[in-house]
This record gives C-alpha cells, sequence and structure tokens, in this order.
C-alpha cells in the first residue's frame, strides 16, 4: 500500500491495517532480533580475537619506541613528537596504579567472598570497642568500581598502543602527524560527537550504570534482614532469590503468596501504565489543539493556567490532593455543598475500583500539563496547509484529528511516549503519596490493589529490607520494560526513518 | 450573492459557537486545574483551625503562617533550605540542559558507530527502580568526601541528566538537516553549527529541559534526605516541606507548609511566566521551515 | 619471541604490583584478632580509660532537643577534668533505624528510638548491648515492661527513656460525660447527641490491632523470623471484632475512620466537629489547647461483647536510648545514655514536653499524675500488650483488618473468622 492510499483509510483501517502489519512483520522481527543478537555476540568474540592477533602483531612491527609503550605507556606517541598525547597516556597509568595501590585492590581482592572478618568486640587500652570488619556492601560496591576502572584503562591502554603504533608508520611514512592541536581542532569538528558525549557519558557511568551493576549483582547475593552489614556478612547465593519468585505457594486459607501478588501488581501495573499514558497523551493534545487553534485568544492565559501546575512540586500537589481526597476533604465538602452526594465519598480506600479509577483521574491532573508543554510546540510546525486541504475535503475537526494530528504526533514523540510510559510503570509518587499502594486487602503479600511492582518493591526494601528480593524484582522489571522499549521503538517508523519529515 | 453571503455567515456563526464552546470547556477546565493551588494559597493564609477545616474558605485571614516560617527556625530552618535548594536547583539547571543538548544533538545530527547501541542503551537506563542504588550514590559521594554538601546534590541531580535525550533529539530531529549541510558547504564546523544554528532555532525544547531540571531539586525527598543524613543545614525544602507533615509538626505545621509549598511555587512560576515568552517564539521560529 | 618477552615482562610489573598492594592489605588487618572475646564480658573500671578527647553525637527528637542539649551540659559539668564534647542534633524518630543502616559512620554514638525499630538495630548489629555494670541498676529502676520489650537473647539492648509511646481516650468534656467515657457505646452515643464525631484510624495497624487484642490475642515476640502469638481463644477474638464491627456499622454518622491529626483539629473551636477519639500522646498537646478546660483524658473504654464489658486492649510502645556499637567511645556513650535516662532525666522530659516515665520512682512523682494525658496512657499501659519484637510483617495485614472491620459490608462471623486467620497467615507469613 503506498503512502497516499494509507492517508486516505480511516483511523479504524489504518490502526487494523498497522496492527497487521505488525503481527506480519513479528516473527520476522523477533528472528531478526536474535540473529542480530546472535551476530553481536559473534562479532563481539570474533572482535576480541582480532584484537588479540593486532596487539600483538602491533608489537613485533612497531619500532623501539612502540614496544616500550606497551609498558610505559605514551612513549611512543612521546618519541615521534606527540607529546601532549603521550603525557597524558602516561599520566593515566600512573593514575591507574595509584588508584589501585591506595584504593582499589583492597576490595577487589575481597570481591570474590564479599568479606570473611566479622565485625567483633576488643578492649584496647582498658575500653571496651568494636572493630570493624568486612563490609560486604562497600566491597561490592568499591569491586564493581574498581572493575570498570580497569576495563575502562585497559580500552584506553589498548588505545595507547594503537596510537603508538600509528605514529610510528606516518613518522616512517613520512606522512605529516596531526599534532596535539589539530587533533583537538578536529575534536570541535568531525569527532565532535565525541566532545559532546564525554562529559555525559562519564558521569552517567558513574552515577547511573555502576550504582545499576551494584543493584544487580545484590539479586544474587544473600543480602537482606538478617545478613545487613556492617554488623553482617552477606555472600553470593546465585539465582537462589529469584527462584523464590518463581516458586509458587499454594494458597488458600494460608498466607497471600509472593508469586501470586507478582502477577496481580504486573497486571495492575500494564493497565495502570496504558490508561495513564494513552489518556495523558490525548486528552493532553486536544487540550493543547484547542489553546491553539486560530481565533482563540487570550493563549498565554489558558497555556498558563495548566503548566503553572507543574511549576508546583510534585509531591506538595500529591499530599495536598491526598488530603482533598479525605472523607473530610475538601472534594467531599465540595460534593456535599452542591447536594451531589449525601454521604461523604472514600475515593482512596473502599473498593479497588474506586481507588484505581481516583489515580488514574488525578494522574490525568498531574500529567496533562506535561503534555501540553511538549507537543504545542511540536503542533505548530505541522504544516497548516494539510489541515486546510483536509477542511476543504470536508474533514471536521475529529477526523483531521486522527488523520493529520495524531500520525504526526506520533512520529515526533514516540519517544517521548515510551518515555513517559515507562515513567508511569515506574511512578512511584503518585501512588506512594495519593493511596500508599491502598485499598489493602488480605490476597496480596504486603501490599494494596493500587500498588504498582515499583511502590511494592519500595515497601520490601524499606520495611522488610529484603534487598536482594527487591534487586530480583527490579531486575523483572526492567527485563520487561527493555523489551518493551526496545522493540517498539526500535520498530516504529521514526527510529527507521529518521530522515523522513525533515 | 445572498446565497455566498449565508455560507459565509453559516460558516461564521458555526465558527463562533464552535469558538465559544472551547472558550466554556478551557473556563471550566483551567478552573479544575488551577482550583487544589488555589486552596493550597487561600488556607495558606488560614488564621483559625489546626490542620484541617470541615469548609473549603477559611473564615479569617492572616501572614502569621509566611512570618514564622522565616522567624521559628529553631526547627525547621525554612529559609536556609531555601536558599540550598535555590543555589543547587540554578546549577544543576545549567549542567543538566547542557548535558541534554550535548547528547541529542550528537544523537541527532553526528553519525558514528557507537551511536545506535548508545541511543538503545541511553533509553533503557533510566528504566530501573532507582531505589536500591541510591545507597550505592551515597558511598560514591561519600568515598569522594562530598556526602552532606550541596554539591553532591547538584552533581546527583545533573549526572544522570544526559539520559534525558529522547525528547529533545525528536525535536533536534524535526530541524532541517538542509540547514547543517548549507552551513558545512559555507566552512563551519559542527561546533559552530551546534552553537549557532542548532541551539538558536531549539528554544522550546531549552525551555522545557531548563524548566524540568530547575524544578527536579525542589521535588525531591528521597535521594536529598539520604545524602543529607543529620545535616539540617544542608537540608532542600523538599525535605522540609516532608517533614512539616510528619507526625512530629503535621499538626502545628500543615498550614505552614502550604504557606512553604506556594512560596517554593512562587520563583518557579514566574520562572515559567518569563520564559514563556520565549517558549512561543522558539515555537513560531521553529514552525518557519519548507 | 619478542612479544613474548615483553608480555612476561608486563605480567611481572603487574603481579609486583598486586603482591605490594596485597601485602600491604594483610598486615593492616592482623592486630585485630588480640582478645577477640574478652569483649563482650570485661568490664572497664573507669569508662574514660585511655581515651582523653572524648567527641560524641546525640540524636534526639526535635521536641526534646534543647532539654536534651541542657542534660548533656549537666553531663559534662560531672566530669570537669575530662575534654567532652557533645553534639546534639534533632533526629526525627522514625528516620533514625535507615539513617543508621545506611551509614553507621557519620551516625550518632547515641540516639533515642521507638521500640517497633529495635529487631532491626539488633539484627544489623548497630547497638550495643547495655554494659553489665549499668544493667541491674536498669533493670529495677525502670517498669518490668519495658525492660522487657528490649530484652533479647538474654541481653539488655537499650536504655528505656519513656513510657508512653501508646495512645488513650481523648474527649471533649462538654459533649461527653466522664461515666460515658467509660463505654464506647456510651462515648458513641453522646457524640451521635451532639452530632459530632468520634475519630479512630481503623486503617492503621498502630491502632486497628485493638480489635483483636481485646478478644485476648497477645504478641508473643518472634521466632525463626517469624511473628508468635499467645494460645487465643479465637471463638472470642471473633466476637470482640464482630462486637466492634456492628458498633462502627450501626454508628457509622458517628464513627469516622481517620488520621490521628485530624482528633485535634476537628475539636479546635474553627471546626468543632470532634467530640472524642483514640489519639496518640505525641497529639496530646495540641488537643490540649484546643479543648482548655474542657480536655479529658482517660485510658481506652470497655465494649459490650455478648452482654459482657470488655476493657479495650491497646499496643503500648516505649522509647529507648541506645548506644551505636561503632561507638569511637562506647564506653563513655554508654556512660551518657544511662544519665540521659535516669529518674531525674525522665521526670524532666515529663515536666517540659509531657513524655511519660517508665522509670518507677518518676511515674509516680506529682509532675507526671498531674498530666492527664500521660496519667491516662500510663494507666492504659496496665491494659496493653507491649510492643515486644515485633515482625516487620505485622503493619499492612493488621491495617487491613481494621479498614476490613470499618468498612465492609459483610460482618458475620464467618466472614470475620477468615478474616482474622487470613491476616495472622499473612503476618506469620506462612
Amino acid at each position: 500500500m503506498k503512502y497516499i492510499d494509507y492517508v486516505q483509510l480511516n483511523p479504524f483501517q489504518k490502526l487494523a491495517y498497522n496492527l497487521k502489519n505488525f503481527f506480519i512483520a513479528l516473527p520476522g522481527n523477533i528472528k531478526k532480533f536474535f540473529c542480530a543478537l546472535g551476530r553481536l555476540i559473534k562479532n563481539f568474540f570474533l572482535g576480541i580475537g582480532k584484537g588479540i592477533g593486532n596487539y600483538c602483531s602491533r608489537f613485533v612491527k612497531g619500532d623501539w619506541a612502540t614496544k616500550l609503550s606497551y609498558i610505559i605507556m605514551g612513549v611512543g606517541n612521546a618519541a615521534h613528537g606527540q607529546i601532549v598525547k603521550g603525557l597524558i597516556f602516561l599520566a593515566v597509568e600512573v593514575g591507574y596504579i595509584l588508584y589501585m595501590v591506595g584504593f582499589g585492590w583492597h576490595y577487589l581482592s575481597k570481591f570474590g567472598t564479599l568479606g570473611t572478618e566479622v565485625q567483633h568486640r576488643e578492649v584496647i587500652n582498658g575500653a571496651r570497642v568494636s572493630v570493624p570488619g568486612d563490609n560486604s556492601m562497600l566491597i561490592l560496591l568499591y569491586g564493581v568500581l574498581t572493575i570498570i576502572i580497569t576495563v575502562l584503562f585497559f580500552i584506553i591502554y589498548i588505545a595507547n598502543t594503537k596510537s603508538a603504533y600509528k605514529a610510528y608508520q606516518a613518522k616512517a611514512a613520512g606522512e605529516h602527524l596531526p599534532t596535539f592541536k589539530e587533533e583537538m581542532k578536529d575534536m570541535l569538528d568531525n569527532k565532535f560527537h565525541v566532545t559532546l558525549l564525554a562529559f555525559p557519558c562519564l558521569t552517567i557511568s558513574i552515577f547511573t550504570v555502576l550504582p545499576l551493576i551494584f543493584m544487580i549483582l545484590i539479586a544474587f547475593t544473600n543480602y537482606n534482614a538478617a545478613h545487613m552489614p556492617p554488623g553482617n556478612l552477606f555472600t553470593w547465593v546465585g539465582f537462589d532469590t529469584f527462584a523464590e519468585i518463581f516458586r509458587v505457594t499454594s494458597s488458600g486459607a494460608g498466607a497471600a503468596s509472593k508469586s501470586a501478588t507478582f502477577v496481580e501488581l504486573t497486571k495492575w501495573t500494564i493497565v495502570w501504565a496504558i490508561f495513564a499514558t494513552v489518556l495523558n497523551y490525548i486528552l493532553g493534545m486536544i487540550v493543547a489543539l484547542m489553546i491553539n487553534k486560530k481565533g482563540i485568544k487570550l493563549k498565554a492565559l489558558w497555556r498558563t493556567l495548566f503548566v503553572v501546575t507543574v511549576a508546583v512540586p510534585q509531591f506538595v500537589t500529591l499530599l495536598l490532593m491526598n488530603q482533598m481526597l479525605q472523607v473530610d476533604g475538601a472534594i467531599n465538602i465540595l460534593l456535599q455543598n452542591l447536594g451531589i452526594i449525601s454521604q461523604p465519598i472514600l475515593f482512596l480506600n473502599s473498593t479497588a475500583l474506586v481507588a484505581r479509577i481516583t489515580v488514574i483521574v488525578v494522574n490525568i491532573w498531574v500529567g496533562i500539563p506535561y503534555t501540553i508543554l511538549i507537543t504545542s510546540g511540536i503542533l505548530m510546525n505541522i504544516p497548516a496547509d494539510l489541515y486546510e486541504s483536509a477542511t476543504i475535503d470536508g474533514a471536521g475537526p475529529a477526523r483531521s484529528f486522527f488523520s493529520i494530528t495524531l500520525p504526526y504526533m506520533l512520529f515526533v514523540t514516540t519517544p517521548y511516549l515510551i518515555t513517559s510510559f515507562i515513567g508511569n510503570i515506574n511512578n512511584f509518587n503518585v501512588i506512594y503519596l495519593l493511596t500508599n499502594g491502598g485499598p489493602t486487602t488480605t490476597e496480596l503479600y504486603q501490599a494494596g490493589y493500587t500498588d504498582l511492582l515499583v511502590t511494592w518493591l519500595f515497601k520490601l526494601t524499606m520495611d522488610s529490607k529484603d534487598y536482594n528480593l527487591a534487586a530480583a524484582v527490579g531486575i523483572l522489571v526492567f527485563i520487561v520494560c527493555a523489551t518493551i522499549s526496545l522493540l517498539t521503538f526500535n520498530l516504529t517508523k521514526s527510529a527507521k526513518n529518521e530522515e523522513e519529515f525533515s | 450573492m445572498t446565497e455566498t453571503n449565508k455560507i459565509k455567515g453559516g460558516y461564521k456563526t458555526r465558527r463562533i459557537i464552535a469558538n465559544a464552546f472551547i472558550y466554556i470547556l478551557l473556563a471550566v477546565l483551567g478552573i479544575i486545574w488551577v482550583s487544589p493551588l488555589f486552596y493550597m494559597i487561600l488556607h495558606s493564609f488560614r488564621a483559625e483551625g489546626l490542620s484541617s477545616v470541615p469548609y473549603l474558605i477559611p473564615k479569617t485571614y492572616t501572614l502569621d503562617n509566611y512570618i514564622l516560617l522565616f522567624t521559628d527556625t529553631a526547627d525547621l530552618n525554612f529559609p536556609r533550605w531555601f536558599v540550598n535548594t535555590f543555589v543547587v536547583a540554578c546549577f544543576s539547571c545549567v549542567i543538566s540542559t547542557l548535558a541534554v543538548l550535548m547528547v541529542s544533538y550528537s544523537f541527532s545530527r553526528m553519525r558514528f558507530k557507537a551511536r545506535k547501541p548508545l541511543i538503545n542503551v541511553g533509553m533503557i537506563l533510566g528504566m530501573f527502580p532507582g531505589f536500591m542504588t541510591m545507597i550505592a550514590i551515597y558511598y560514591l559521594l561519600k568515598a569522594m568526601g562530598l556526602t552532606q554538601t550541596l554539591v553532591a546534590l547538584v552533581i546527583c541531580y545533573s549526572a544522570g541528566a544526559g539520559l534525558g535525550y529522547q525528547i529533545s533529539k525528536g525535536f533536534f530531529d524535526t530541524i532541517p538537516r538542509a540547514l547543517d549541510e548549507a552551513a558545512t558547504i559555507d566552512g563551519a564546523t559542527k561546533n559552530q553549527i551546534f552553537w549557532k544554528i542548532i541551539l538558536p532555532m531549539s528554544k522550546p525544547i531549552i525551555v522545557y529541559t531548563v524548566l524540568t531540571s530547575f524544578i527536579g531539586p525542589w521535588t525531591d525527598f528521597i535521594l536529598a534526605k539520604i545524602i543529607m543524613g543529620d545535616k539540617l543545614e544542608n537540608y532542600t525544602v523538599a525535605i522540609g516541606l516532608q517533614k512539616m507533615v510528619s507526625v512530629t509538626f503535621m499538626q502545628s505545621h500543615f498550614k505552614r507548609f502550604l504557606a512553604g509549598s506556594v512560596l517554593v511555587a512562587t520563583p518557579i512560576t514566574i520562572l515559567f511566566l518569563f520564559m514563556q515568552r520565549y517558549y512561543v517564539e522558539g515555537v513560531t521560529a521553529g514552525g518557519v521551515k519548507g | 619471541m619478542k612479544k613474548f618477552i615483553a608480555l612476561l615482562l608486563a605480567v611481572l610489573m603487574m603481579a609486583s604490583v598486586l603482591a605490594a598492594c596485597g601485602g600491604g592489605n594483610t598486615n593492616s588487618g592482623t592486630s585485630s584478632d588480640a582478645g577477640s572475646d574478652s569483649g563482650k564480658s570485661g568490664q572497664a573500671s573507669d569508662p574514660f580509660a585511655g581515651q582523653t578527647d572524648i567527641q560524641l553525637k546525640v540524636w534526639a527528637d526535635t521536641k526534646v532537643t534543647a532539654l536534651t542539649e541542657e542534660l548533656c551540659n549537666k553531663f559534662k559539668e560531672q566530669y570537669p577534668d575530662k575534654n567532652i564534647q557533645i553534639e546534639v542534633v534533632a533526629q526525627g524518630e522514625n528516620d533514625v533505624t535507615s539513617q543508621l543502616l545506611n551509614d553507621p559512620e557519620t551516625a550518632a554514638d547515641v540516639f533515642s528510638f521507638p521500640s517497633d525499630q529495635l529487631t532491626n538495630l539488633t539484627t544489623a548489629k548497630v547497638i550495643a548491648e547495655v554494659f553489665d555494670e549499668y544493667r541491674a541498676d536498669v533493670e529495677s529502676r525502670n517498669s518490668e515492661s519495658s525492660v522487657k520489650a528490649a530484652t533479647l537473647d538474654g541481653q539488655l539492648w537499650a536504655f528505656p527513656e519513656t513510657g508512653d509511646n501508646g495512645y488513650y481516650l481523648v474527649y471533649d468534656k462538654r459533649v461527653v460525660s466522664d461515666e460515658d467515657a467509660k463505654t464506647l457505646e456510651g462515648i458513641l452515643e453522646a457524640c451521635r447527641k451532639a452530632g459530632k464525631k468520634f475519630i479512630m484510624d481503623a486503617g492503621n495497624g498502630f491502632y486497628s490491632c485493638v480489635f483483636p487484642f481485646t478478644g485476648g490475642m497477645k504478641l508473643e515476640g518472634i521466632k525463626d523470623d517469624v511473628q508468635q502469638f499467645n494460645d487465643y481463644n479465637e471463638d472470642e477474638v471473633v466476637a470482640t471484632m464482630e462486637a466492634f464491627a456492628t458498633l462502627m456499622h450501626e454508628y457509622s454518622d458517628v464513627f469516622e475512620s481517620n488520621s490521628d491529626n485530624k482528633i485535634a483539629s476537628g475539636m479546635d473551636s474553627a471546626a468543632g466537629t470532634c467530640a472524642a477519639g483514640i489519639d496518640g500522646t505525641w497529639n496530646a498537646a495540641a488537643v490540649e489547647q484546643a479543648l482548655g478546660e474542657n480536655f479529658g483524658a482517660a485510658k481506652l473504654p470497655t465494649i459490650k461483647v455478648n452482654g459482657e464489658d470488655k476493657q479495650m486492649i491497646s499496643l503500648h510502645g516505649y522509647k529507648y536510648i541506645g548506644v551505636k556499637e561503632q561507638s569511637k567511645f562506647l564506653e563513655v556513650a554508654e556512660l551518657l545514655a544511662d544519665f540521659l535516662t535516669n529518674e531525674e532525666a525522665q521526670i524532666k522530659r515529663a515536666e517540659e514536653v509531657s513524655w511519660g516515665p517508665c522509670n518507677i520512682k518518676a511515674a509516680e512523682s506529682e509532675v507526671v499524675t498531674k498530666k492527664p494525658a500521660v496519667a491516662a496512657v500510663l494507666a492504659q499501659a496496665e491494659f496493653s500488650v507491649p510492643q515486644v519484637n515485633m515482625a516487620a510483617t505485622f503493619w499492612t495485614p493488621m491495617a487491613n483488618l481494621g479498614n476490613e472491620l470499618y468498612k465492609g459490608d459483610k460482618y458475620d462471623t464467618e466472614t470475620i473468622r477468615t478474616l482474622l486467620q487470613k491476616t495472622v497467615a499473612n503476618i506469620k507469613d506462612e
């Protein structure tokens, strides 16, 4: 089907067409995904093999300076005139050695056991003192840090040998060797992305990636209430924690089972995420369209009315909402004064359905201003003649919304949609501050009907200190989120044809 | 003649009715959206009662709730925390905005081998629930000797900012590449294109990024609390406001909590109103394209 | 060949570096083995032995920061020849354990905490036991239940500080007479007549455990990580819960389940919607201010179960002062904790912030008996289940139990029996 035919379909036909295409393409895409994964792994090992080969051959073919730079980094470059570059390499090596001696090795050496020495008492100079033992948590954390730094160092080390060999070759061939200044200049042009990405990548790896690896590893330890540092040690237990999640316990008169809770909360989390995302998106866009409509005056005022709610910290508005939704809260008072209800409504704490609808509605209140913020700008980018021709064809506002606005917006804002979907799966604030998971029930383990997986995790961590369990559930949530978003993101048009529409 | 007039008139009345309908709808929605904030402001001036009263409009008004915020600082040093948050927000807002723009520009405009993997990794990194990582962040900062300082907060709030590239990358993608190409032919480097061509065209998205990253520090009460521990003088307003509604203070401080919330919302609102002009300007500028 | 030699060289170099680090490390570790067992029992005759400059940090609740500072200054005056520096930092009690576990190093040496946090503190081994030289004295001067609630595995883990972390009946004397206040039925009837509310947080495990406890259920500590209960009579517990549920539904226009801070604001003249409630001591000052001379406080009322008046049984907690195991000045910290919980300190707290003492003599002092709220809670303590070593899994199911009784539309005997069984199973997680 050509694009021109596609445009003429009505929204439902379009949806059907897209769904059909999606499912037809799904097996192929899944196959493609795994093929790509296989290729990736194959290429990885091939690359390593090749890398080792190159590493050795460079050493054999290089001159004395190249060879020396295999031990003392930067010599190769310095010897061929690239003094600054050479000094930087040398500084990296010295820094690494100092780090290992002063800090890293101590933790790395205990990484396998996560510590053996337990905290104990002693009498020193006639006073009782507690002597600290190993702290498994710090060993794990700083161990991961050391491993990352080592990997980074290794990459720089390899780059050093390459660079030394390259300098030697260029010198031997009598070519011009780029000076430090020239290389820096290139960093602002062809290699500008390196300059741009270096700083964000560094901070992200330290403050996001490293803690993540730490958390993932915790799922494979027995770090829980009974093994809390600093008084106790914890250690590696493999996949035991995951086994615990998937162990289906017989329910009945007994306690609510964890696996059943996991399943129930997963279902609600997905329903919640879909409703929260889609409603916020569509409704927000409709409001934005109304504000931006030709002939509507006071645009700034209308926009401000909505967006001003973004300016108030979310936890403040949510705590306020929580107060307003209580039995004696403002909303019940208002409804009673207006004569709509005679008995106060328990918005947050009666049945599952009422509470769930309430949180979704409140989330619309929270979310629409954000949608307005992000879409107004892009909505103005839609070429006006598209609408004009549609109006000439007799299309009403609803039709032009579904046939022009929505497809265009979906195309531009797919990443936003995915992030907000994932954001809603992990929407801690709204649930925690509004209902704290309530209404309660006997059927769920340490959770209520509006608890999302993420608030359940928080409760597990804070109340029962089951860090390993929480980490394992976190990993499962992550795997689901990551798969959904990677698949949708890479299968949608916006990723495939990034150059279109521009 | 009369026929066309009729059609014209019919079209006109239809448009007027439609617009009137939109005005009414916008007004109703606007009231719904603003009323909780209005309630907050109104009750922050309430003189009578304790944490709650069984009616909507306060009977007596006072400025005491605001005055006490600034004078009764023995337990809760609101002014100090306000300044702390403002400083942290300013620094982290500048750093995060730069980081976001840098990352999204390279992903949108540059083509290099690691681009696709980095985009994918960047997208999924933010999907882990973060509670467990907070303690790791704490000890990393401790190893740097930064815990219980405001610098640590700035680092925390801006370190991961680059991961929020999706939205602005989507925006950059809509700016025609022909502009870049023309500039390249004129001999501009990528650096110059970034600063002189793309950024001036990106005000809406810059405003968006500035706003969100400026608001961040005012709303975080979990990570900030972990980093500051018992160092009361380095708390931020979010922790302070959270404290005011805790069991110990709720009864006596709820009205002050509302007053404090109003004060927190004020600078952000002003910033927003101030930025909105540029925001609209940027949108119209971005709209002029072939 | 050349590359082989180079590789060898590199490996050798790395190895030597690693070996150097490893060596340094073992050296620093060996000294700690000496006399490891002597720690627990060893008695130091002088707490200041071997220490000259002493720096201690104390965490006290915001309400008592100034008072604690004053007490600490008195403590310093007792040892004029020593250089003691004490920093008192305000710390919300509910955050104590989480902050201690986050970073024991920067945490306070001496800290005040409510009894439900003790289990976490002892399992993580961040709290030091009360040393033998103080123990006998501490045990004899404080109430038996307050000591018992901090005793675990034969060790006393903290110095009892207050005995009033519980709740009591508060009422407006204009609406509820002292006679009415003796029975729950009487209170609800009086409130209904005046068109005012009775507030109790039935959706909070801390309060809602009253329902089964009144029927004879008790906590028996933790065994193998599982919460234990006494051998209660299920029929009796169910009947009691049913009586509560029936009453709550019969008086649904009067009985309001709401957070306890709504009691004081409801009693304030601005609102005037609430006439009685079950409230914690931490709100007492606000309620007293709201009601003035009409402030009534008493132990919890009785409820009619099968024609018989039953005293409502509450959950009663304590506050303790603990010493951080990792403290550099363990000995002095214990001395200070002992000082901060003695009779004089407890009376001072009752005097200034109305915290009810657990010290036997202090509890009898006039200062305490004159404070109606404190006296009421201490009277209620007699009819209470002490908050001993509770499992973290207790609160959520118990909150649910209260909620179901309050808002459930079915409250026949069998539904309630299932609810009770499910709740116990969920708490035990079996």
